[in-house]
């Protein structure tokens, strides 16, 4: 079939074969939706920790010991993650993963790793209660919706200084929770939101609720969800003659979010949270570079990908390859330097800053960081 | 059968170069021209090599239906035959070797293997019995049912929501999410079994999709997509996590073992192996009684079977009802296995899934079930070496399974009847 | 008022898409009873290849949009035909003896194949068409207005030419007959010599040219798809068919249309959340009061 899939495979082959050779290899498991409807996303993850995992075995691996990587595919389905979990424990014998991406996947099979003692790194599930429930072995390197929310919110009260605010979501573990932590900080600064509501992942067709939106006469509209909703979404927004504001969380940040609007003048004033530039460290450089060198844009979540390896990394070549020490290690405040700047991690496994900062999609179709 | 068995090479020819052009037409701009962005690139190789692949495949089906082998199959596709086989009256089946040693096997398997393949073991059972379930309402009753997957989410739901609320365990959730299936499946059996075949499909598509759409969107009882986590079976008030609840002692403890997760997922398997024997005793049982004989003659002549008067329609409740509680132990598995549920498990997909079970493994065969819940569970696990490329060939066998054998893996068979001796003929 | 003037607007144009995608259920439900479940990703790949058309016509200069609209139009039905003809024969024809649920599962396959082959072939990702034509017309009515883009005019005049014609074919030409024919007994047409395996495959490429209608309409107006749009909208396709009951063409037309319509009535003036729930419960009632759906015909029981 297409050719990258192919020249993909043989070279995961003969990666793979090249490393068993090597007999004790760190086995750490890079767990995502490869197939299904997410599997772009799945591929993001991919990349980042390929190329991490690359660069810390052309280093000498870590304590001497080769990564070796497999690939785990949850589809984004919790019984498919609690089934690939367990094969990466048992089987695969894997001491870390990097993984997964769909909050719904991570809940379920964190309680596998914790329960085996491995360490869990996700790079993209930003759920809060995946964390909250105190499960030693699981770290996020990307913020938490709440975090997300509140940002959110406050821009819309304090900069926009909006009264209407209609608040959309796909009904989603990751969509839903960042529109409700967004719903709560908003009520909380004295501001109630004059819709609330749900639609169907998967659908593409929103007229309806477009103009439901027109029909609360809504300033701002905030939704929680994925771009492959926020395009047509905000399309048929626009369509429909509705000039209100979009805006939406870290879930738009693909490219393809423009492509899938239909045109970069739809996406024109769109706003989202994300965190801050993750190419933009100056600690990242060379990594951004040799990513653009092979072709390849390190968008999305593909740095973070790359620093959730690091941080596995690091984590397990100071604690003598022992997962739960690493954990110990990681909750005790060390600081850990990647390609997005210095790491350190709380008693939950979130990140102590929360780097989440406003952008703005342009005529052009690009993202750039809202300067405040 | 065979009139001339010589092979005409200008026709299996012809054929491949049809089958050439259609493999253009149809890989040319899919495969051909990828996608990027508003632009694309062309990638005529892999094109060429498709196309390329299609020709030879024709050109040798072409053969081989020409061949005497060729045409036997050909023969076997267009007979009609799809009656049950009747067997001898002392007619012994191996299975009465095979059913102990299976057993015996299924007792040893969990101390051996891995916990992983225990894992899809216990994925698989979940599977027989679901299977099992909906066999009772397509295979025997003859009601297409295209929304099992909700009196599966009933069990699932039913035992984490309830344990959550009410404090509910495993064992107080098992009988109980069998009645409570049972009730759903009576709620909706009754207005809608008067309708016929294809009705009744999509009107049971829709209650799944509307249960799912309820836990979906019912947050504030449901917690919505977020889900709901589940609790583990106890061994007599031991619970089998690394730590115990307040005021019970884990299992590893109180026998003063070192912790293994592998422990929870041995003893779910073991009361889900017994559970699962104890459903197919039953299952068997009901086939030969009455109750079974009715969905059975019901299914293959309902005209006939009123005008000799079956109340047609608590047959086809029990039959609803009794598919529904097994659906609904099963969710109770599930949950407990996965040890948390959320609206996404349940999808229309899964009722489809469940129902390629029961079609692929001969409607209305047990055994057939057992071995196609095994085939269709087991295989999307072997088959990930195949990495992208894994639904793919699974939706490839489906049907290379179907078009193999289109009545199932096992064909039903009944035992026949022999007049006794000093009986009045 | 404008409101529900303006959900009226938006739930006939989903309703017509999805009356176009339900005469593909409907006419190979009523030819050979069975439920093809990989329509919906008929509709999907139709998408790519709207997709790929208007990239290939761009590229060749041609960016005037009745050309490449016309372009578009005749290049995705033609291959998308060819897919509709290539699944019947390979995965369904060989089944043509077995019972209907054994083709039931081979078109589950089916489905789970193209989604997946599609997937492979181009990329998981998100894909968009760039909007051909903008603009749109607006009606005040006292406050409040109305908006129509027109490209929403341009799919309920394409839809319902589109059903207009094959109306026309099937009632009125010959082919149409010998459809009918075999609808309504497929060995005794064959007796009177239809070649009813034709008439079979010729069914399956009506639908799919349709459902290829649909996907350009619906992915020049939504600009956006994926290779997992066919299931949803599959799903509410073939409860538009047998809402209308199934295996009638006026009424998959009718039960499409009711379907869009009470979905963005009720999406629109009570929830969204739950306009599904609406949707499939809708169904349940008419079914329990009339069986065969709107304009379905009972079904006799012969003895």
């Amino acid at each position: 079939m297409s050719k990258a899939v192919v020249k993909k495979t043989l070279v995961s082959l003969a990666v793979a074969g090249a490393i068993t050779a090597a007999q004790a290899d760190i086995v750490v498991g890079v767990a995502g939706p490869h197939t299904g409807a997410y599997a772009a996303f799945g591929e993001q993850l991919w990349r980042g920790a390929a190329k991490a995992a690359e660069d810390i075995n052309a280093q000498g691996g870590i304590n001497g010991e080769m990564i070796k990587l497999v690939k785990a595919d949850d589809a984004c389905e919790p019984k498919q993650a609690v089934s690939i979990a367990n094969r990466l424990v048992d089987s695969d014998e894997a001491v870390a993963v990097v993984g997964h991406f769909c909050s719904s996947s991570s809940i379920p099979a964190s309680v596998i790793y914790d329960e085996a003692g491995v360490l869990m790194v996700t790079p993209a599930s930003t759920n809060p209660a995946l964390t909250d429930r105190g499960l030693p072995g699981v770290f996020r390197v990307c913020g938490r919706d709440d975090q997300q929310g509140d940002v959110a919110a406050s821009y819309i009260v304090g900069e926009l200084g909006a009264k209407r605010v209609a608040v959309i979501h796909d009904k989603d573990t990751y969509g839903k929770g960042l529109a409700d932590a967004m719903k709560s900080t908003l009520n909380s600064y004295g501001v109630k939101e004059v819709l609330y509501e749900g639609l169907t992942r998967g659908e593409k067709d929103f007229n309806a609720l477009v103009t439901k939106i027109r029909s609360v006469d809504a300033d701002v509209v905030y939704f929680g969800g994925l771009h492959s909703e926020a395009g047509p979404l905000v399309r048929q927004m626009r369509e429909q003659g509705l000039t209100a504001k979009f805006i939406s969380g870290d879930g738009i940040v693909s490219e393809e979010f423009v492509s899938v609007a239909g045109s970069p003048e739809y996406v024109d004033g769109v706003l989202m949270t994300f965190g801050a530039d993750p190419t933009s460290y100056p600690a990242g450089k060379a990594v951004v570079k040799s990513f653009r060198d092979t072709g390849v844009e390190p968008e999305g979540y593909v740095m973070y990908s790359y620093t959730a390896m690091q941080v596995v990394a690091k984590a397990l070549a100071a604690n003598d390859l022992d997962p739960v020490a690493a954990s110990d290690w990681l909750h005790s405040g060390v600081k850990v330097d990647t390609a997005m700047g210095t790491k350190s991690f709380d008693d939950k496994g979130d990140l102590l800053v929360s780097d989440y900062v406003m952008y703005e999609w342009d005529a052009k179709g690009k993202y750039n960081m809202l300067n405040k | 059968m065979s009139q001339s068995t010589g092979i005409d090479i200008k026709q299996s020819l012809v054929d491949t170069v049809i089958a050439g052009l259609m493999a253009l037409i149809v890989f040319g701009p899919i495969v051909g021209v990828l996608l990027d962005g508003y632009d694309f690139n062309l990638q005529t190789g892999n094109v060429a090599g498709l196309v390329g692949v299609v020709m030879m495949g024709r050109f040798a089906v072409s053969l081989f239906f020409q061949s005497q082998a060729g045409r036997n199959f050909l023969y076997r596709q267009a007979s009609k035959n799809d009656g049950v086989t009747v067997t001898a009256p002392d007619y012994k089946s191996n299975l009465r070797w095979i059913i102990p040693v299976v057993m015996v096997l299924g007792l040893i398997v969990p101390f051996i293997a891995s916990k992983y393949v225990l894992t899809v073991v216990i994925l698989g059972l979940i599977y027989v019995l679901l299977g099992l379930g909906l066999n009772i309402v397509v295979g025997l009753a003859g009601l297409l049912d295209l929304g099992f997957v909700g009196f599966y989410a009933i069990g699932a739901y039913g035992l984490a929501l309830g344990y959550e609320n009410l404090g509910i365990g495993f064992w107080t959730m098992l009988p109980l999410a069998a009645i409570m299936a049972a009730v759903a499946g009576a709620i909706l059996g009754f207005p809608v079994l008067r309708m016929h075949g294809d009705y009744l499909a999509i009107v049971t598509l829709g209650f799944g999709e509307i249960i799912r759409l309820v836990l979906t969107n019912w947050t504030s009882f449901t917690h919505g997509p977020n889900g709901v986590s589940a609790p583990l079976p106890t061994l007599f008030g031991l619970e089998f996590n690394r730590r115990a609840s307040e005021g019970n002692i884990p299992f590893h403890e109180f026998f003063g073992l070192k912790y293994d997760s592998g422990f929870k997922y041995i003893f779910v398997y073991l009361i889900l192996f017994l559970v699962v024997w104890a459903v197919l005793y039953v299952k068997h049982r009901l086939t030969k009684m009455p109750v079974g004989r009715a969905w059975e003659a019901l299914r293959e002549d309902e005209i006939a079977c009123r005008s000799l008067g079956l109340n047609h329609v608590l047959v086809k409740l029990s039959a609803f009802m009794l598919g529904a509680s097994t659906g609904g132990i099963a969710g109770v598995f599930f949950a407990s296995y996965q040890g948390f549920v959320n609206p996404s498990s349940f999808t229309f997909f899964e009722s489809a899934l469940i129902l390629a079970i029961v079609v692929l493994g001969g409607m209305g065969s047990t055994l057939g079930v057992v071995l196609a819940a095994f085939f269709l569970t087991v295989m999307p696990e072997i088959l990930r070496e195949f990495a992208d490329y894994r639904v793919l060939m699974f939706g490839v066998l489906m049907v290379v399974m179907m078009i193999w054998k289109p009545r199932g893996l096992v064909r039903v068979t009944r035992t026949g009847f022999a007049t006794r001796k000093g009986t009045v003929k | 008022m404008d409101i529900v003037l303006q959900q009226l607007v938006n739930g006939l144009t989903l309703g017509s898409v999805y009356g176009l995608i339900a005469i593909g259920y409907t006419m190979v439900y009523g030819i050979i009873g069975m439920i093809n479940f990989a329509h919906g990703d008929v509709y999907m790949v139709s998408s790519y290849i709207t997709a790929i058309a208007i990239a290939l016509l761009t590229f060749f200069g041609l960016e005037s949009f009745p050309v490449i609209i016309l372009g578009t139009l005749i290049f995705t039905i033609a291959v998308t035909s060819v897919y509709g003809w290539v699944i019947e024969r390979v995965a369904y024809r060989p089944l043509r003896n077995s019972s209907r649920l054994s083709i039931l599962i081979s078109a589950i396959g089916m489905s789970l194949i193209l989604q997946n082959y599609v997937q492979i072939a181009q990329g998981a990702r998100q894909q968009g068409v760039p909007s051909l034509l903008s603009g749109a017309v607006r009606f005040d009515i006292g406050d409040g207005f109305v908006q129509i883009t027109y490209m929403k005019l341009f799919i309920l005049f394409a839809a319902f030419l589109g059903m207009g014609v094959l109306t026309y074919i099937i009632q009125k030409t010959k082919l149409g007959r010998m459809c009918r024919a075999t609808q309504q007994d497929r060995k005794m047409a064959s007796i009177l010599g239809i070649d009813t395996d034709k008439i079979i495959s010729l069914v399956f490429v009506i639908g799919a040219a349709m459902a290829a209608l649909a996907g350009v309409l619906i992915t020049l107006d939504y600009g956006a798809f994926d290779f997992y749009v066919g299931f949803i909208i599959g799903i509410k396709a073939f409860t538009a068919a047998v809402l209308g009951g199934i295996g009638s063409l006026p009424g998959a037309m009718l039960g499409g249309i009711i379907l869009g319509l009470s979905e963005a009535l009720f999406a629109g003036l009570i929830s969204s959340d739950y306009k599904d729930v609406f949707s499939f419960s809708l169904l349940v009632v008419i079914l329990i009061f009339r069986p065969s759906g709107l304009l379905g015909k009972p079904e006799v029981e012969k003895v």
